[in-house]
């Protein structure tokens, strides 16, 4: 096997709490890796400390991250920044949120495209590929003009921009409609299938993940409780709270 | 806005443009110098040349009113400037990191909205000497007003400072690894200056009718300079109104630009 692209075991903690205990897993280059678990779990706190960016959240992470095979636990901020968005990009739950209401698309490029590049960029390939237009009209919108998918989209495309080996998305499809949903993570996989990106995808949502991802780890109470491809984690649950999981899944009956 | 501006909004835009051009134009427009005192007439009563009147000292009432207009549309937004710089300039220590320094600005801005600003300014009326220069009474009483005033907008943009530090915008920024330079200047300051108008559109309103009530009181702009504010020490004279409806003139032209910047002034939505 190939050197994985992501290597962790990390605790986390805010204040007293500990939220996170000695969490263990890797990811091997153009792996989609689901990661799931219920609200409290402890998701969006490990996708923040694998950044390192749990602190501004309040929180200390100790343990060991490894990405590309370096170590980033003992990285100065300046350091992380230059990772950031470069190496490692980030899709954020809620495009209402999470994009700066007051900026326009062009602006959002343009300075995701400076943080790690210089000269002029052409965004044009990148809209394209999130199936986003990309004339004028569209890049003059401000943020929150809009609409949820489109917003996903463009979030999804500012983390694609420098091309990271690793895509860690938070929940990106929690706040759309079914349809909007099913095509994002079409867009999840085709980016995984075209540019090779390794995904971390973290997901309350056990059904809607498993069509896309190679392997699915269950977090429980900030202890990862079992992992493993989806059509094992499906028809031999081992934890009892992935049997939990399993169970409490939406079948759909129909009438006769 | 959708369908462009309401009708009352461009009917008070109109009518405030024409006031400042008004009072720019003063030096043009007024026919008589605003210190001049022509003693030649024995009653004060308006006639030919003097449409307004003349005031106890023999000035022409038109041409100072003029002059103070020019004096408020000039020196009110001027004073809000400062106030909204100073603001800027303070509430920024909210972005940092350290306790004592955020701690610093909160004390500071409670002191301010807390002070007897009255008193300060018949500090400042008793120090000045009195053949202090008009210019310089007029601009000390506006560049005070600007500085006292810092502390109503600060409020404002120190919760906004703060709200941001929770904003899911601000981590999608750190986590796409802008430097907190970038962040400050493209992300955060388009959120401040669209407060900043606001605020701004706020206090000159309110340093128009400062001026006023200062200027009532003798702690204003000073002799012979005239203001809205000194003009109106005429109306603590009934005979004098009595003798002369047009000393009513530089309270009819506040109460009307006011009506008019109230108009204009943002939504409470908007400017918190």
């Amino acid at each position: 096997m190939s050197r994985p692209v992501l290597q962790y075991r990390i605790s986390a903690r805010y204040g007293a709490t500990e939220v996170l205990h000695e969490v263990a897993a890797a990811l091997a280059p153009a792996q989609i890796v689901s990661l799931v678990g219920l609200s409290g779990s402890g998701k969006s706190t490990l996708a923040l400390a694998l950044l390192r960016l749990l602190r501004y959240r309040g929180g200390q992470v100790t343990g060991s991250i490894r990405l590309e095979g370096r170590e980033l636990t003992t990285l100065a901020e300046s350091e992380m920044r230059a990772i950031r968005g470069h190496r490692i990009g980030y899709v954020p739950q809620s495009p209402g949120l999470s994009l700066n209401p007051r900026l326009r698309v062009q602006t959002l490029l343009h300075e995701t495209w400076r943080a790690h590049a210089a000269g002029p960029a052409n965004h044009q390939a990148l809209l394209e590929s999130v199936q986003l237009p990309a004339d004028a009209v569209f890049l003059r919108k401000r943020a929150d003009e809009l609409s949820t998918g489109q917003g996903q989209r463009l979030l999804i495309a500012l983390a694609l921009m420098h091309s990271p080996a690793l895509l860690i998305a938070d929940e990106p499809t929690s706040a759309l409609d079914a349809i909007t949903q099913a095509s994002i993570l079409d867009l999840f996989a085709k980016i995984n299938r075209e540019r090779g990106t390794a995904i971390l995808f973290i997901s309350h949502d056990l059904l809607s993940v498993a069509g896309i991802s190679h392997r699915v780890d269950i977090l429980h109470e900030g202890h990862l409780v079992e992992s493993g491809p989806p059509v094992a984690v499906f028809r031999t649950p081992q934890h009892p709270f992935t049997r939990r999981l399993v169970a409490a899944m939406p079948r759909l009956v129909l009438p006769d | 806005m959708a369908g462009g501006p309401r009708p009352m909004t461009r009917l008070a835009v109109t009518l405030l443009c024409l006031v400042v051009v008004l009072g720019l134009a003063a030096p043009w427009l007024a026919p008589h110098p605003y210190a001049q005192q022509i003693r030649e007439f024995t009653t004060t009563a308006p006639q030919p040349g003097f449409p307004m009147g003349l005031d106890d000292l023999g000035r022409d009432r038109l041409s100072r009113l003029l002059y103070a207009t020019r004096v408020s549309v000039l020196l009110a937004p001027a004073a809000a400037t400062i106030s909204i710089l100073v603001a800027l300039l303070l509430s920024a220590l909210a972005a940092t990191p350290s306790r004592t320094l955020r701690w610093s600005l909160s004390l500071g801005n409670s002191i301010f909205l807390s002070l007897p600003w009255i008193f300060l300014f018949i500090i400042l009326r008793a120090k000045l000497p009195l053949n202090t220069d008009p210019v310089v009474s007029v601009t000390l009483t506006f560049a005070l007003m600007g500085v006292a005033g810092w502390a109503v907008p600060s409020r404002a943009f120190t919760a906004s400072i703060l709200g941001m530090k929770d904003a899911g915008w601000l981590l999608q920024a750190r986590a796409a690894g802008l430097k907190p330079w970038r962040i400050a200047t493209s992300h955060a300051w388009p959120h401040l200056w669209a407060l900043a108008l606001a605020q701004f559109r706020i206090l000159i309103p309110a340093y128009v009718l400062s001026e006023a009530s200062l200027g009532l009181l003798g702690l204003g702009v000073a002799d012979p300079m005239p203001s809205w504010g000194n003009l109106l020490q005429d109306l603590q004279h009934p005979d004098v109104v009595q003798a002369n409806p047009w000393t009513l003139a530089p309270l009819g032209l506040l109460v009307f630009v006011m009506i008019c910047l109230e108009v204009l002034a943002p939504s409470r939505k908007v400017a918190l």
